[in-house]
């Protein structure tokens, strides 16, 4: 039995290691990169290590005020997004794993149907619109652009993951004199933190690293986010190839941290217990 | 009190959904219907005069070859990757959730799977022309090894292009799908395992038995939504092949692109959206039958 | 109630999008004017091009010298802003002053973004002769270039004495020995390289195309295409497709795209490209120990008349909906007048477009000098610009030429192809 488990341990880690290089070592590369100077990245044969790495293309992207603005305005696009498509997405879950109505299924179908109209259509319309609404060139125009965007995907899966939590639930707190909305915050919010967690780091992903819109929407660099800073550094005629890749890696380690943080909670049964009770 | 309660049934529902409904109603609905609209227009936008003509686009882009090859194109790039995805996402994630392995070591390889996912396409499409450059890292490596004598130009060769593409797609998009299946893994009660053991169960008997169908629903969902995701992937497609070379990886996202931003033909870019939109409806259609069928 | 709902929604849409067409009409253009002061936007890639602030510095000047005048710069990415100024124009919100490339100019003028710069001209009493050139729709100036980049043929010397060639190419058949003789495909060395990458498809103009203008051809007949069985595009496509069999031009042509071409350049990968002269800085910054200079692109065998020379072009043009025209076209002139379109050269790497202009390269690198002298020799020709839909004209080309590459169709049937594909552009389909 023991050497069996052995070997079934070996198994496991060389598989973990063989996906961690498919996964990882793109990665190391584009680290690689942006210590390297713009030529020795297209060297030939090419280096993991040059002998004249350095820091500039983190240091130009610190000293530049415009570009750390860049940042700054991702993170309030992206958190706010978050908090807006989490509050929107629980309520609309909620009413549609909890009642039965009219048009509930035709709903449901239009909420998965309408994501998957090619963005780039909708582009010149929804770019009138907002500027029909005066939201042109605000932090507004990104966070509702994004929530619509999220939330289909957010509902979705907040409502099958409410549907995993007995009715009894909500009825036994609503027994206690509590009313069905602070039922849901109090009791049914709480045990679905880590459907809630995943749903979190996938809309800040897409808020965080969505382009297209983020360009058309917003003209001056003050509104501007990250992915369009990165895009900045394509000119015409020169790449700073080094910087590109120092600021899409500087903007990941914040999101990196985060996921660190907040993986635990996938980790345990938080659900299980949920349903069983 | 009887019909007070069923008002009150019938209304409040609706009062949880209001802001979703407001949101998609005025940001989405209206700008996919006025694109359905413009279907039905001679050029819009370019033309001040613009006029009703019927299904006239329509026939016209359902009559053009290369529609036919980037619908074909976007068929085999969309199956390809939500199929690599969702085996290669159940595998990380089976791994990942392995009691073999210790807590420390588990949280160490989360970081470096989920990796992939947190670049913005742009750098990911940078990154990959580079690795995939025929004087890149990767060709370096296989003429090194002695996989290949010529370096191959992965993106530029007819026969080669799609599963470059296919590769990256994978690469950029499977962590979301791994993340998923570990959280609703994660989910399933430990006492179905331990009974299972009791029985002396094999671990394939234990994942076939208890995992996958555990799992059904989240895979049937993930993997509609997979579908629908890729078949309007741009960035990616855009920023490394353009739809090239000739029109190998052409998809029906860069034909409309193409026709919108290139041809200024903004009536027939819409027409060739609203196709992707209908068949996209249908899959959802599907979708939602099978998970009826699934209660 | 079905019926009742649907009708809400019909009204809650209608709404909208009448929101939308008023937004679109009455949108005062981007500007404002509050206490008497203009506020210009001028929306351009070029900031992000030039040395940091520039530009800005330039429109600081600007200001000083016409109190009341604002400018706003709106910098994006040069490959997004014709994204953002085809959607600009569409919702009727272009900036007032617009940096324009020559290829997108038709379209705009079509759906009516653009404003007549003749009739600005006019009223402001600017006389246009001073200007190199312009593009033209209809006999009225839409865009005027500012600054032109243009495009000769960069060798790489030590590359070249390596192989035992002492003078550089001077005709086609000379050019395809050289490359022959330079490529060593086990060292990674080859004679050329030709981005053929679709997204932008600038390779069938900056490298294709070049060779027919070199040798004095054209594409273009009384403002119609003629391609098909055209001799001089014939021979240069067989020249290109020659090379290309020889396997002596840079593997992964067809997806490979501008900056990838300069790359392969500084770093002695590629004895011979065709290029941008607003590349040399950067090739100096990257590669201070590369060998090269410039010589004219190689002409058919035997041709001896003037050489076309590829230019591309900083355009700017001023936006129909803008409410201070007057002002906007200040700013134009300002840019093109002779000392501050010299100024702006210099800070491009590039040649004024105002004759006049007296730039001073003195401090600029010795290639530069040296491809000034050739330029003036030459005549500078784009057959895309002011061309409808350009950027598509070039991608079809592009994906018959990869054709004929790739699979075997015949270059005869290429021309034929081209020509089909490009007249519903022209009206002549």
């Amino acid at each position: 039995m023991k050497p069996k488990k052995l070997a079934q341990k070996t198994g496991v880690m060389i598989a973990l290691i063989a996906g961690a290089c498919f996964a990882g070592l793109p990665v190391v590369w584009m680290v690689s990169s942006s210590f390297k100077p713009n030529t020795q990245i297209f060297a030939y044969p090419p280096h993991l290590f040059e002998s004249d790495m350095s820091w500039t293309a983190y240091a130009a992207i610190f000293t530049d005020p415009e570009k750390v603005r860049f940042f700054l305005n991702s993170y309030l696009v992206a958190l706010s997004v978050t908090a807006g498509t989490l509050f929107v997405g629980i309520m609309g879950a909620y009413a549609f794993s909890r009642w039965e109505f009219r048009g509930k299924r035709v709903l449901n179908t239009l909420i998965i149907s309408v994501q998957a109209i090619p963005p780039i259509t909708l582009l010149i319309p929804y770019f009138g619109l907002i500027v029909a609404l005066g939201l042109y060139n605000t932090y507004w125009a990104l966070i509702l652009t994004y929530m619509v965007f999220t939330l289909p995907y957010a509902i979705l899966m907040l409502t099958g993951y409410f549907n995993t939590i007995p009715r009894a639930l909500d009825e036994a707190v609503m027994i206690d004199g509590a009313n069905r909305f602070k039922a849901l915050w109090q009791v049914i919010v709480p045990v679905s933190i880590p459907g809630l967690v995943s749903v979190a780091i996938y809309t800040f992903m897409q808020a965080w690293n969505e382009f297209l819109f983020a360009l058309t929407l917003t003209k001056t660099n003050n509104m501007r986010t990250v992915p369009i800073g990165i895009q900045l550094l394509m000119g015409q005629h020169n790449y700073e190839w080094n910087q590109m890749m120092a600021m899409s890696i500087l903007g990941c380690l914040p999101v990196l941290i985060l996921f660190l943080f907040f993986q635990r909670y996938f980790i345990g049964g938080m659900t299980a217990g949920a349903v069983k009770n | 009190m009887s019909t007070k309660r069923r008002l009150l049934d019938r209304v409040t529902p609706v009062a949880y959904l209001s802001p979703t409904l407001l949101l998609m109603c005025i940001l989405m609905l209206v700008p996919i219907v006025l694109v359905i609209g413009y279907s039905f227009m001679s050029n819009v936008i370019m033309t001040k005069e613009s006029v009703f003509v019927g299904v006239a686009n329509y026939f016209k882009v359902l009559k053009d070859p290369v529609f036919h090859e980037a619908l074909w194109n976007t068929f085999v790039f969309t199956v390809g990757s939500v199929a690599i995805h969702m085996v290669l996402g159940m595998v990380f994630a089976l791994l990942l959730n392995s009691k073999m392995i210790s807590t420390f070591t588990r949280a160490f390889f989360r970081v470096i799977y989920v990796l992939p996912w947190v670049f913005t396409a742009a750098i990911i499409a940078i990154l990959w022309r580079l690795i995939l450059d025929p004087s890149g890292v990767l060709n370096y490596l296989l003429r090194q090894v002695g996989l290949i004598h010529q370096p191959i130009a992965w993106l530029g060769t007819t026969q080669t292009a799609m599963l470059a593409l296919l590769l990256i797609n994978v690469w950029a998009g499977y962590p979301f799908y791994m993340i998923s299946m570990l959280a609703t893994m994660q989910g399933i009660p430990d006492e179905l395992y331990e009974a299972a053991m009791v029985d002396g169960a094999s671990p394939w008997q234990q994942f076939w038995n208890i995992t996958l169908p555990q799992m059904r629903p989240i895979l049937l969902s993930l993997g509609t939504l997979d579908l629908i995701w890729t078949m309007q992937q741009f960035p990616l497609i855009w920023m490394t092949t353009g739809g090239g070379p000739i029109h190998s990886t052409e998809m029906l996202s860069t034909y409309t692109y193409k026709l919108a931003f290139n041809q200024y033909q903004f009536s027939m870019a819409s027409t060739s959206g609203v196709v992707v939109l209908i068949i996209s409806a249908a899959l959802a259609v599907v979708y939602a039958r099978t998970q009826r069928a699934g209660d | 109630m079905h019926t009742k709902k649907i009708a809400g929604l019909a009204a809650a849409v209608a709404l909208a999008t009448m929101l939308t067409a008023c937004g679109t009409a009455t949108q005062p253009g981007a500007t404002s004017s509050s206490g008497g002061t203009v506020t210009l936007e001028f929306v351009q890639w070029w900031e992000p091009e030039l040395p940091s602030g520039a530009l800005r510095s330039l429109m600081d000047q600007f200001e000083s010298e016409n109190p009341g005048i604002k400018v706003d710069l709106l910098s994006g990415p040069y490959a997004d802003t014709q994204q953002q100024v085809v959607a600009g124009a569409a919702a009727g919100t272009l900036s007032d002053v617009v940096g324009l490339d020559g290829a997108w100019v038709s379209d705009l003028v079509k759906q009516g973004a653009l404003a007549n710069l003749s009739d600005l001209m006019t009223q402001a009493g600017f006389d246009p002769s001073q200007l190199g050139s312009t593009v033209d729709i209809n006999g009225s100036t839409y865009m005027i270039p500012t600054v032109n980049f243009v495009y000769p043929m960069f060798v790489n010397n030590d590359l070249l004495s390596a192989a035992g060639i002492t003078t550089p190419p001077s005709t086609r058949t000379e050019f395809a020995a050289d490359a022959k003789q330079v490529t060593n495909a086990s060292n990674n060395v080859y004679g050329w390289v030709l981005p053929l990458g679709l997204d932008t498809a600038n390779g069938i103009q900056n490298d294709v195309m070049s060779w027919v203008w070199a040798s004095g051809g054209s594409m273009m007949k009384n403002g119609q295409p003629n391609i098909a069985g055209n001799a001089d595009i014939m021979s240069a496509l067989q020249f290109i497709q020659q090379m290309y069999n020889d396997q002596v031009i840079v593997p992964g042509a067809l997806s490979l795209q501008e900056q990838d071409k300069v790359n392969n350049f500084t770093n002695g990968r590629v004895a011979m490209m065709i290029d941008s002269l607003a590349h040399i800085t950067m090739i100096r910054q990257a590669n201070p120990n590369l060998n090269f200079s410039v010589i004219p692109i190689p002409a058919a065998d035997g041709y001896t008349g003037t050489r076309g020379i590829p230019y591309a072009s900083w355009g700017i043009g001023v936006s129909q909906n803008s409410q201070h025209p007057a002002e906007a076209w200040k700013l134009v002139q300002f840019l093109m007048n002779a000392q501050n379109n010299a100024k702006l050269a210099e800070l491009a790497n590039a040649f004024p477009n105002n004759k006049q202009a007296q730039p001073d390269y003195s401090t600029a690198d010795p290639v530069f000098q040296e491809a000034y002298q050739l330029y003036q020799q030459q005549t500078p020709i784009n057959e895309f610009q002011g061309l409808p839909t350009a950027t598509a004209l070039m991608q079809s080309f592009d994906t018959e030429f990869q054709k004929a590459l790739d699979q075997g169709q015949s270059l005869d049937q290429t021309l034929t192809n081209i020509q089909a594909a490009w007249a519903p552009s022209f009206g002549t389909s």
